[in-house]
């Protein structure tokens, strides 16, 4: 962490609630989303497989391509003929899968061809033309189907569906079993879900002639990784393909991985002469745009009679649907959280993925760790039960102490700031947890049932990229960094251009909070260009708005270019005022000397210098005023099975919930939700609030209400948001937040990941108070979600949920 | 094909149209008025909210010879100038993060607070209902829209 007395020049702004300066569009209806841009374009239209699993023996599109209003027609044989497969990330299996099927399908949904015609109401009627021959094939829907030796394989080069299979040892595992007096086994379910943003995904190709090249408008929430993939697979140079992210509807991970469709638009673009766009539409996004797997978790936790965890082994099957190149990164970065806030020595983790013939997976909000800080604090209620001890008690007998930080796990992950008691004691403070105990019991004696739930957990960010290579061995990319430019233009005021991309955090709002505090200027005379444009925008492999990077290494890279051009600033000051560097300072907009205030030179001035007066700069100096700088996390290790790190900041949160549980309805409601959670410096409170609560909300709606059902065909029966339910403003809790700053080391600014913790802190939480509310009736939690007919049933018969 | 006179924030527009375009297409294709947003298609998410001879609908479900000599009021037809209360009240309480909810939610409150200057927490909730807000969480929103309603309580504004 900088010191801040070097780093800023004004405390105004960084740590304020300042305005987000992006809202005045957003409030008016004038932001800039893809399907917002005014260009004359064609319009596209995707035929889906209506099967979960069949060849496909034929396509005939001849009657489509013939209708009047349509432009071209590209099938799965064209594309796969022009394009090469999607690559992998993390199985290890090989596994061939084009970004349109074409011999074979593999879920219901996917691309089989595509349409582009003069509107999207002519090119939907065309969809209707083509004829497809499918030969369908016996469907594999859950996992156990799936690891059946006579499964039907969905990549028959692979010779089995399981993708990836690795074991992964840390400490010495066989001895907390020896020394154990007692182990905890339970095995848990957590269904398919997603953060479903409010915008589909939407995307617009152009192709020029003359060049042969491309251009691409998308809602992409991860340009850097869709440049190098879309380049790669239709095998041209990057110099061919430029990509623009203009405002983005949400994004919570399921943005990460739209590229394919990329691929898709550009070979239709070159086949006409006009602007292409897709939107997807709502029941495209739900079927296959996309999920977080549905995954088995065995855990199992060798413990003392005390409480005291020894060890944590645990086998997690993670059911990733039929889609390559995401495949099997659920398992490995559940590293991060692996052994939650806890002193557990030895680590043993089964990790295997599982092809299915469900939808493709990729990254939703927390990616694994959720379901990693589900199962861990399920099973610490378990223990507690079995222990006779209160939930609280045993997580303090366990808790990483303030005094071990910075922290390492087993496996080499890095906690690097902390103090989870003091966070756990605040939260049973700011909830009344003793009061809300004898409000139990009186409850309960009207029947009534009230439940509490404790969770405590760590909530990581910034990804080091190479541990999805930590199973394959061969690291195309590690670590994590970002880009930034910042200039000053001739009226003196800054300009910021980032290498990545905001889909709703206020990135431009916190960026202008530092680069004003860093040049002693207001955030009005800061502008952030939220739109990356990868001609201009200094992107890397890694670039993209994910894994609670932003305050970590966006801001990075802002600090240092803006130090660079504050530098450059003060070197021409002092030639023009004939004084030393040393004794210069800025403040509004000016630089002046500190040992004669008459000595000054405006922010203005100086940028006439640097650019149209450039014979009195400095002898040496170049002109101009924009810096460039790259910014990496110091704390990334390269990928390495015995020790490595998978993410590189680690915030950390306590949830304490209060449920009723009607328990003639099944219907849980919300009594209280208190959050209180540290994640380091704050640069905006409000933004983090904001983004705390609504993560949260992520979570309750997994927990409660959404869930993609499938039948044993694998067909999907949640395909609009009536089935597929989300959270609405009636029947959420009033959140009560309380906040820590333990201050990160190893950023600069000293904050740590915001933005994804409360997806994963919620699931335990709320699982935690319905069953303690159901503990009169010997009800088990072990699966999500938590609906009404599951609660029912559990009390009347099955005693399990 | 039916030619269609539709009044939109004041302004007319008169256009031949198929009959199955949605009254949302029509906003935003022919009208080109892109504050209001598709979200869903089912009538869910209420991204597409619009005022429809002053009553809330959605303009997915809607369709655009049904607003044959209509008066349609959205999000760009809110404030001639500057900001409306509500939508100021949006950007202090951080009422909004992606933004594409936004025009809809605002629409929404702006209606509740006709009927209901006061409406409590539970009041505001139920009323939001029928549109979704995929990052909030919804109690920025909530806190945006009692604010608005003190606001023009003080001010004694007249709403829309």
């Amino acid at each position: 962490m900088m010191d801040f007395d070097q780093l800023f020049v004004t405390r105004n702004w960084v740590g304020k609630p300042v305005r987000r300066n992006e809202d005045v569009r957003f409030v008016k209806g004038e932001g800039r989303y893809v399907d917002d841009l005014a260009m004359d374009c064609a319009q596209v239209a995707i035929l889906r497989s209506i099967f979960a699993h069949a060849r496909v023996k034929r396509i005939d599109v001849s009657r489509a391509a013939a209708m009047k209003g349509v432009l071209a027609v590209v099938t799965g044989p064209e594309v796969a003929g022009q394009t090469k497969p999607i690559a992998p990330r993390a199985i290890t299996k090989p596994a061939t899968q084009f970004v349109m099927a074409s011999e074979k399908v593999r879920y219901v949904g996917e691309p089989i061809a595509a349409v582009v015609a003069e509107d999207r109401y002519l090119a939907e009627d065309a969809l209707d033309l083509i004829d497809v021959d499918y030969e369908p094939l016996p469907a594999v829907v859950r996992i156990e189907d799936a690891l059946r030796a006579d499964a039907p394989l969905l990549f028959d080069e692979a010779a089995s569906n399981v993708l990836l299979d690795d074991t992964l040892e840390h400490g010495d595992i066989k001895r907390a079993y020896q020394e154990a007096d007692l182990v905890i086994k339970e095995k848990f379910h957590v269904h398919r879900y997603s953060s479903t943003p409010l915008e589909n995904w939407a995307m617009i190709a152009r192709h020029d002639k003359a060049s042969d090249s491309f251009v691409v408008w998308a809602n992409d929430q991860q340009p850097g990784r869709s440049v190098v993939n879309v380049c790669n697979t239709l095998q041209i140079p990057t110099n061919r393909f430029r990509l623009i992210v203009p405002d983005s509807g949400g994004g919570f991970g399921i943005k990460l991985a739209i590229w394919p469709y990329m691929v898709i638009l550009c070979l239709l673009a070159k086949k006409v002469n006009k602007p292409v766009k897709w939107i997807q539409t709502r029941r495209e996004h739900l079927l296959g745009g996309t999920h977080a797997p549905d995954c088995q978790v065995e855990l199992e936790l060798p413990m003392k009679k005390d409480g005291t965890i020894l060890g944590l082994s645990m086998k997690d099957y993670e059911n990733d649907g039929s889609f390559v190149h995401t495949a099997g990164i659920y398992g490995l970065i559940k590293f991060a959280t692996l052994v939650g806030c806890y002193n557990i020595k030895a680590t043993r983790a089964q990790m295997l993925s599982i092809a299915t013939n469900k939808g493709p997976t990729v990254q939703n909000r927390g990616v694994g760790k959720p379901t990693m800080i589900f199962v861990l604090e399920r099973a610490m209620d378990i223990a507690a039960k079995q222990l006779g001890l209160d939930p609280a008690e045993i997580r303090f007998r366990n808790f990483v102490q303030p005094e071990q930080m910075p922290y390492t796990t087993p496996s080499g992950e890095i906690y690097e700031s902390g103090n989870y008691p003091e966070c756990l004691r605040k939260a049973l403070a700011l909830s009344h947890y003793e009061e809300l105990k004898k409000q139990q019991a009186e409850m309960r004696k009207q029947g009534r049932y009230l439940g509490i739930g404790i969770s405590a957990g760590i909530e990581p960010g910034t990804s080091n990229l190479g541990y999805y290579y930590t199973s394959r061995g061969i690291p195309e990319y590690t670590g994590n960094a970002e880009g930034a430019i910042v200039g000053i233009d001739y009226d003196g005021n800054a300009n910021v251009i980032v290498g990545s991309v905001d889909t709703g955090q206020g990135h431009a709002t916190t960026i202008a909070q530092v680069v004003s505090d860093m040049l002693g200027i207001s955030p009005e005379r800061v502008s952030v260009d939220n739109q990356l444009d990868s001609l201009i925008s200094p992107f890397l492999g890694h670039s993209g708005a994910y894994s609670n990077k932003f305050n970590d290494v966006d801001l990075g890279a802002v600090i240092r270019a803006t130090e660079k051009i504050r530098n450059k600033m003060l070197t021409i000051a002092a030639h023009a005022l004939q004084s030393d560097v040393a004794d210069l300072k800025l403040n509004n907009g000016t630089i002046y000397s500190a040992k004669d205030n008459s000595k000054k030179v405006s922010f203005r001035e100086i940028a006439a210098l640097a650019y149209k007066k450039i014979l009195y700069l400095p002898e040496g100096l170049e002109p101009g005023l924009k810096e460039i700088a790259y910014y990496k996390n110091p704390m990334a290790k390269l990928p390495n099975k015995e020790n490595f790190n998978v993410q590189l900041t680690h915030s950390n949160s306590v949830h304490v919930v209060a449920v009723e549980v009607d328990v003639e309805t099944g219907e849980i409601a919300f009594r209280k939700y208190v959050i209180v959670h540290d994640c380091g410096n704050q640069v905006n409170p409000a933004i983090v609030d904001g983004m705390t609560i609504g993560s949260t909300v992520h979570g309750i709606g997994g927990v409660l209400l959404e869930e993609f059902v499938y039948d044993e065909d694998g067909q999907l029966l949640t395909t609009t948001f009536m089935d597929y339910m989300k959270p609405v403003a009636a029947g959420l809790p009033q959140f009560e937040l309380g906040h820590m700053y333990s201050p990160c080391p190893y950023t600069l600014l000293g904050t740590k990941s915001a933005g994804e913790g409360g997806a994963i802190g919620s699931l335990a939480a709320v699982a935690n108070a319905v069953e303690d509310a159901l503990s009169p009736f010997g009800v088990k939690v072990t699966s999500l979600p938590l609906s009404p007919e599951k609660v029912v049933r559990a009390i009347r018969e099955t005693k399990v949920i | 094909m039916h030619r269609i006179k539709v009044t939109i924030n004041g302004k007319e527009y008169e256009q031949e149209v198929e009959p199955r375009l949605l009254l949302v297409h029509f906003i935003r294709e022919k009208a080109r008025l892109t504050g209001t947003h598709v979200g869903c298609d089912t009538g869910n998410c209420g991204a597409c909210t619009i005022l429809f001879n002053g009553k809330l609908i959605k303009s997915c479900l809607t369709l655009a010879v049904q607003a044959n000599h209509a008066q349609i009021t959205t999000i760009e037809g809110l404030a001639a100038n500057g900001l409306h209360p509500v939508q100021d009240a949006f950007l202090e309480k951080f009422g909004l993060q992606c933004g594409y909810c936004t025009p809809g939610m605002i629409l929404n409150a702006c209606y509740l607070l006709q009927s209901n200057p006061q409406p409590s927490e539970a009041e505001i909730r139920e009323a939001l209902e029928g549109n979704l807000c995929m990052c909030t969480g919804y109690q920025h929103i909530i806190d945006a829209i009692r604010y608005a309603a003190e606001r023009m309580k003080q001010s004694g504004t007249v709403q829309l």
